[in-house]
């Protein structure tokens, strides 16, 4: 397949429902080739960008261009985007094989062409078998694919994906999101992706943008994203985090469960003295054997690891992460000493 | 486990199936009875045949039905689809509008529709559509609201306009195949209620098959029976033939994937 990434860019984008920032003030310019996902809860204005961007939500401020060329006046089905919805959008009336040839059919491609295209497209998606079959004949999973064949199929110049993954069971979810990330890899495509799943997101993205009512918190690839959140938000949406209390020791550092440790960049403006929270990822913490002190109330088995809920005298647990045979030593009611990872943490004001 | 029909349900099936019937039966047998009521023929319904006026008054009626039909789709699909799409807050009121002929008396109608209608349809069979498309509203309405409910219209649509479709295109390759079912029943209430209707016929004077049966049934009340049990017939043929094309068009799939 022949396809090239485009630029994508939006440049202070706004958007409004009623009393509702949707979007705020938003902008991204995502490169050729590249994959971005913007991940957030349900209502942070992910969809919206995404709708903005298609072209089927047309009513908002600034500014959006596709390769330097504004769509503010462009039709939704001018703009050549792919998209790959949420809900099964197959048409019920045409089999896999009709789906896929739509967009060339409506674009007055000839039959053996579109055939040959659509034919190519199953056979990238892995469906080359169920090519006459509808749509209540596929499960969701297959549904999915014909659907991003069917976007690929009018060799979009941008693909987006509206959490294409959301309504599939979690084995056919994980397969199908390394095959996208296969499939727009290869063909060098410029792709959105929308998804409320980190997990998802983390794994397929070049970079992913965390939003919160309607704005872009923070974008980096998924590495930094996780070790370096630059806002309490984000570090408390991707990943556990703990939220401790701690106390400001000088402008720099904080004291947390005894320990001094480096506050790190973007940090509130701090007073000594003054009450934070420390944000520290459950495997930053880490638990000894003691015979008085925090006691263990919880443990949870995620297979490797196992996270483990230290009462350390605050109103909250404190969670560590470890290896399932290191949290073998430790059973509930056990007292523990916690030891906190003497890297830099970042911290929150306490509201 | 597939579980049969409870007792309660078979009974009440049986006896709805009977009161159902049993009329058409009887008017089926009074209709091939001979003359002065020896014996059975089928000579009522040849009879038909050779009627003056037959064929003239069963054309009007097919055109007319068949125009109905068409009128009736080109108003209301878009106007439902409108509803559905970006038309909510108007639904109230449209479905008020599509509903009234129902409570409003035909005569009433007749003549309303008569003075508002302009000048060069008037006493042309073809106002007689207007008059069959209003009176079919509530049921079209509701058949095919009901069919488009079914289907994630929003997303069908969206889909098929980020593939480049225009909203007409839309409209004719995706919404109306995707409501078949639901656009074939609307078109059999259309044609059953156009074929069947008298009362605006005959107030109107206009010469349809409903009107000249009823002429005809005063020379042979046989055949008039034989009119009657003959149409129910050949719209049930029509009932059948459109539940089963779905059956048809999906088997006929299947056997194309096997081959394939």
């Amino acid at each position: 397949m022949d396809l090239h990434g485009s630029t994508v860019e939006f440049h202070n984008v706004k958007r409004v429902f009623g009393n509702v920032v949707a979007l705020n003030d938003f902008s991204l310019k995502i490169k050729p080739g590249e994959m971005v996902t913007l991940l957030g809860p349900s209502g942070c204005g992910k969809t919206t960008a995404l709708r903005i961007l298609a072209g089927i939500d047309k009513e908002h401020s600034g500014v959006v261009e596709i390769d330097g060329k504004d769509m503010s006046r462009i039709a939704a089905n001018k703009r050549n985007i792919g998209m790959v919805f949420q809900a099964y959008s197959l048409f019920p009336n045409m089999s896999a094989k009709e789906n896929v040839e739509y967009g060339l059919r409506v674009r007055g491609i000839d039959s053996a062409q579109r055939a040959k295209r659509a034919v190519e497209l199953l056979e990238l998606v892995g469906l080359e078998h169920h090519q006459s079959r509808r749509p209540n004949q596929l499960s969701g999973g297959q549904q999915q694919r014909v659907a991003l064949a069917r976007a690929l199929a009018i060799q979009p110049s941008v693909l987006l994906l509206d959490e294409p993954l959301s309504a599939l069971d979690a084995q056919v979810r994980s397969q199908l999101r390394d095959e996208i990330r296969h499939i727009q890899s290869t063909i060098g495509i410029t792709t959105l992706f929308v998804t409320h799943d980190q997990e998802e997101a983390m794994a397929i993205s070049d970079r992913v943008g965390v939003m919160n009512k309607g704005n872009l918190e923070q974008i980096d690839d998924p590495n930094k994203l996780y070790n370096k959140p630059k806002t309490s938000f984000v570090a408390g949406f991707v990943g556990t985090t703990n939220k401790i209390l701690a106390v400001a020791h000088s402008k720099n550092e904080v004291m947390v469960l005894s320990q001094i440790l480096e506050i790190s960049e973007n940090a509130p403006d701090i007073i000594k003295g003054e009450a934070l929270y420390a944000l520290i990822r459950p495997e930053s913490i880490s638990i000894s054997s003691a015979s008085k002190g925090p006691t263990v109330i919880t443990k949870s088995f995620l297979g490797p690891m196992t996270r483990v809920g230290i009462d350390v005298g605050l109103p909250e647990l404190v969670y560590a992460e470890m290896s399932s045979k290191e949290a073998k030593k430790f059973d509930t009611g056990d007292h523990v000493e916690v030891h906190v990872a003497n890297d830099a943490v970042m911290v929150a004001n306490v509201e | 486990m597939k579980r049969g029909l409870r007792i309660g349900d078979r009974i009440i099936l049986i006896v709805a199936g009977f009161f159902f019937i049993t009329p058409f039966l009887a008017a089926a047998e009074y209709s091939l009875r001979g003359y002065g009521g020896k014996g059975h023929t089928f000579a009522n319904y040849t009879w038909i045949f050779k009627q003056i006026g037959f064929s003239p008054a069963l054309f009007t009626s097919l055109r007319i039905a068949a125009l109905s039909v068409a009128l009736l789709l080109l108003l209301m699909i878009p106007t439902v689809v409108y509803v559905q799409l970006a038309g909510r807050k108007w639904a109230r009121l449209v479905e008020i509008m599509c509903l009234l002929p129902i409570v409003i008396p035909v005569v009433s109608l007749a003549i309303g529709a008569q003075v508002a209608m302009p000048k060069t349809l008037q006493s042309t069979s073809y106002e007689l559509c207007f008059f069959y498309v209003i009176i079919c509203m509530p049921y079209v309405y509701r058949t095919l609201n009901t069919g488009l409910q079914a289907i994630s219209l929003p997303t069908l649509v969206e889909a098929s306009s980020s593939l480049g479709a225009t909203g007409l295109k839309t409209l004719i390759l995706v919404i109306v195949p995707a409501i078949g079912s639901a656009t074939l029943g609307a078109v059999f209430i259309t044609f059953a209620i156009s074929m069947g209707e008298y009362a605006l016929a005959v107030l109107l004077h206009f010469h349809t098959l409903t009107t000249w049966a009823t002429n005809a049934s005063q020379e042979n009340l046989y055949g008039s029976v034989a009119i009657s049990v003959g149409s129910l017939f050949s719209i049930w043929i029509l009932l059948v033939i459109f539940a089963y094309v779905p059956v048809i068009k999906s088997a006929l799939n299947k056997k194309k994937e096997t081959v394939e």
